[in-house]
């Protein structure tokens, strides 16, 4: 039986003062992991995938960029979730 | 068989090691090589080839991880993120794409891949994220080794008592030296206080940087001494030379754990003086080193790093946490913060802060934040935010004036207001203090007593504004001497004047952490150093071990000589004496 896919869509602010830079990429990564859904993270038309440490980082996101999180599939709504989490929370840094 | 050549650089971490040159050139040596496949178990061959070259590079990094993170949990990040790195889309996928689509073999993909990651690095704008194509190089490097099979482990060579030469190393391949068969290694570049430099000493790994030529000079294999104590290497050593510096590296590594016992506890004269032995940090990596070498606190914070390391002006914020977490990570430990040292031209992009002619005697330090009064604020409100996790004082870097202190003090006092009508808690008592680090201020100690809590004696630049000797200088840097009369007589004068008023004396720079110097600075009255935390025991020890009458004694001698000649000989022959140990090994942990 097919499940049920969702796409959910929803804005995020990197806020930390280093930006996304590797240990921010790799929390991405590392939580992208744990969905199903898959997840991109969308940057003015440019686009990443949250699984790729260095798409992540190429896609340059100092202090205070504007990102649009795009999640697919049927645990779509939980993965945005936490990846907005996650940005809230500076990846745990300043 | 060739002679016995000696190189000299920068000690940057104390110890002595023998070994193996392992000379790491750059990456010129490994050219990819370029062959096309033709058929389809040609390329099956290319895949698996591929595949487990990767296999061997997570191995060996998972492995060094391990070894890493048993001993120094706190330097495993690196490796997490190379090992990331090394299956990432970009240059895993991509490559196996170019094989099997391309007909390309595995080292031509994976350089093709490589240079399109770094293309795409070269536009990223912000400039901390674009350094990381450092740790792609380094994941490059070891993926193409293997491939090449010209160096399975290019970085941590295997086998015994390997001393790595490069030209430069980087913070993460220092920290992959941790447990493997490195023992020591020279650098052409770098400095004593560089990233690499302190995390060498925070592996207890010896270590000479600065060295001109390594590369050139020392040929792969050949048997060298690395002395990280004195910044020589000796290539070829005789039989002779080979036991005199066993003998050495026995007698330092003896030394160097007798010293550290018991450096934690408290350092008072045998006849009852007690005194504070403090550490300088900039890093916040030292942070740990404070406690690992028995500090009583931080006597300097300097706080220059975030503004220079960030892109943009550091907010309130950003300085506060980076406050907050040094202060509070010691609490209850003293925490002396230093307020911003350096000029405008060094981190604002404004067409009014160029680059001075002169900068020692430019607009820097407290003569720049009393300019920039926003900037000053800012860190003032952010070191009394911090100043609520645990115990803060400040200081105000080269006064020349009462006035400028006072002009400080008011700013303290106008940020304190709006901090109280906000809601922020902050020390109320925070102590203050002036360095004296200007002849001016030493003249002036007296009228500048009464408005502070506490002097801290900067001698790095007190001796060369005092002797006007720029260390920078070949011609002049032998006679940066912080023995000379005339530096001795400033110090005892501040710390007279400073008797008067009560206010008490501290000293910071690298004078105070030689234990040469000791016996004299104690016998003058100084009661709180400040230093390289690695020079944190050996000179707790000395001062265990003599008391204050004798250092009171021999200061009282040697203000009667009149050259500085005499006194260094002096200080040289009574240390040489009493503390042969010292005397031979001490100055080399004090990074001196």
């Amino acid at each position: 039986m097919q499940e049920k896919s969702y796409l959910v869509e929803r804005e995020v602010w990197v806020e930390n003062r280093l930006g996304i830079h590797a240990r921010p990429a790799s929390q991405i990564l590392n939580l992208a992991r744990q969905f199903e859904a898959e997840i991109l993270l969308e940057k003015d038309g440019s686009v990443a995938n949250a699984r790729e440490l260095l798409s992540v980082l190429a896609l340059d996101c100092p202090q205070g960029t504007r990102l649009v999180v795009r999640a697919k599939g049927a645990d779509a709504r939980d993965a945005a979730h936490a990846m907005v989490q996650l940005f809230a929370r500076k990846f745990g840094e300043t | 068989m060739s002679a016995t050549r000696v190189l000299t650089g920068i000690p940057a971490s104390p110890g002595i090691v023998v070994g193996r040159a392992r000379v790491v050139s750059d990456f010129g040596d490994l050219q990819a090589t370029f062959r096309l496949l033709y058929t389809d178990r040609e390329r099956q061959a290319e895949v698996r080839r591929f595949k487990e070259a990767v296999e061997q590079a997570q191995a060996d990094l998972s492995r060094l991880r391990d070894r890493v993170a048993a001993e120094f949990p706190e330097h495993t990040h690196l490796l997490e993120l190379h090992l990331l790195i090394l299956t990432d889309q970009m240059l895993h996928d991509e490559p196996l794409r170019l094989i099997r689509e391309e007909n390309l073999n595995a080292e031509w993909a994976l350089h093709r891949a490589y240079e399109r990651v770094r293309e795409l690095f070269s536009r990223i704008e912000d400039p901390y994220i674009r350094g990381r194509i450092q740790d792609v190089e380094s994941v490059y490097r070891r993926l193409m080794g293997i491939l090449i099979g010209q160096s399975p482990r290019r970085l941590i060579p295997t086998g015994d008592k390997v001393i790595l030469v490069a030209r430069d190393l980087s913070p993460a391949e220092t920290t992959q030296m941790a447990g493997s068969g490195v023992v020591g290694f020279i650098t052409e570049r770098g400095g004593r206080t560089s990233h690499t430099a302190i995390l060498a000493q925070s592996f207890e790994i010896p270590a000479v940087v600065g060295v001109d030529n390594a590369i050139k000079e020392i040929a792969p294999g050949e048997e060298l001494i690395l002395d990280g104590l004195s910044g020589r290497i000796i290539l070829n050593p005789d039989q002779g030379v080979l036991e005199r510096y066993r003998r050495r590296q026995a007698e330092f590594a003896a030394f160097r754990e007798e010293v550290t016992t018991n450096a934690a506890e408290p350092a008072t004269t045998p006849d009852g003086f007690a005194t504070r032995v403090m550490a300088n940090i900039e890093l916040p990596e030292e942070v740990h080193l404070v406690g690992r070498y028995g500090a009583d606190g931080v006597g300097l914070y300097r706080t220059e790093f975030l503004f220079l390391r960030l892109r943009h002006l550091p907010t309130e914020e950003e300085l506060f946490e980076d406050y907050r977490k040094v202060v509070a990570s010691l609490a209850p430990r003293l925490v002396t913060i230093r307020t911003l040292d350096i000029g405008g031209d060094k981190f604002l992009h404004r067409n009014d802060y160029v680059p001075e002619m002169n900068p020692a005697l430019g607009l820097r330090a407290i003569r720049f934040c009393l300019r920039e009064r926003d900037i000053f604020r800012r860190q003032l409100r952010a070191i009394l935010r911090a100043s609520a996790y645990g115990r803060v004082r400040v200081m105000f870097p080269l006064i020349s004036s009462v006035q400028e202190v006072r002009e400080a003090k008011a700013l303290i006092e106008e940020v304190k207001g709006e901090l109280r009508r906000e809601g922020h808690p902050f020390d109320e008592e925070m102590p203050v203090g002036a360095m004296i680090e200007v002849p001016a201020a030493v003249t002036l100690c007296q009228m500048l007593a009464p408005e502070v809590d506490f002097f801290s004696i900067g001698t790095n630049d007190l001796i060369q504004y005092a002797l006007a000797i720029d260390r920078g200088n070949k011609q002049v840097a032998a006679m940066y001497q912080p023995l000379h009369p005339a530096v001795l007589r400033m110090v005892l004068q501040v710390v007279t004047a400073a008797g008067v008023s009560g206010v008490p004396v501290a000293m910071c720079g690298e004078m105070a952490g030689d234990p040469l110097h000791l016996p004299i600075l104690l016998g003058l009255g100084v009661a709180e150093l400040s230093m390289n935390p690695l020079a944190i025991p050996v000179i707790k020890r000395v001062i265990r071990s003599i008391t204050l009458a004798e250092a009171q004694a021999m200061a009282s001698r040697v203000l009667e000589m009149v050259s500085v000649e005499e006194i260094n000989d002096f200080a040289n022959l009574f240390l040489k004496e009493r503390f042969p140990e010292i005397y031979r090994f001490g100055s080399a942990l004090a990074g001196i």
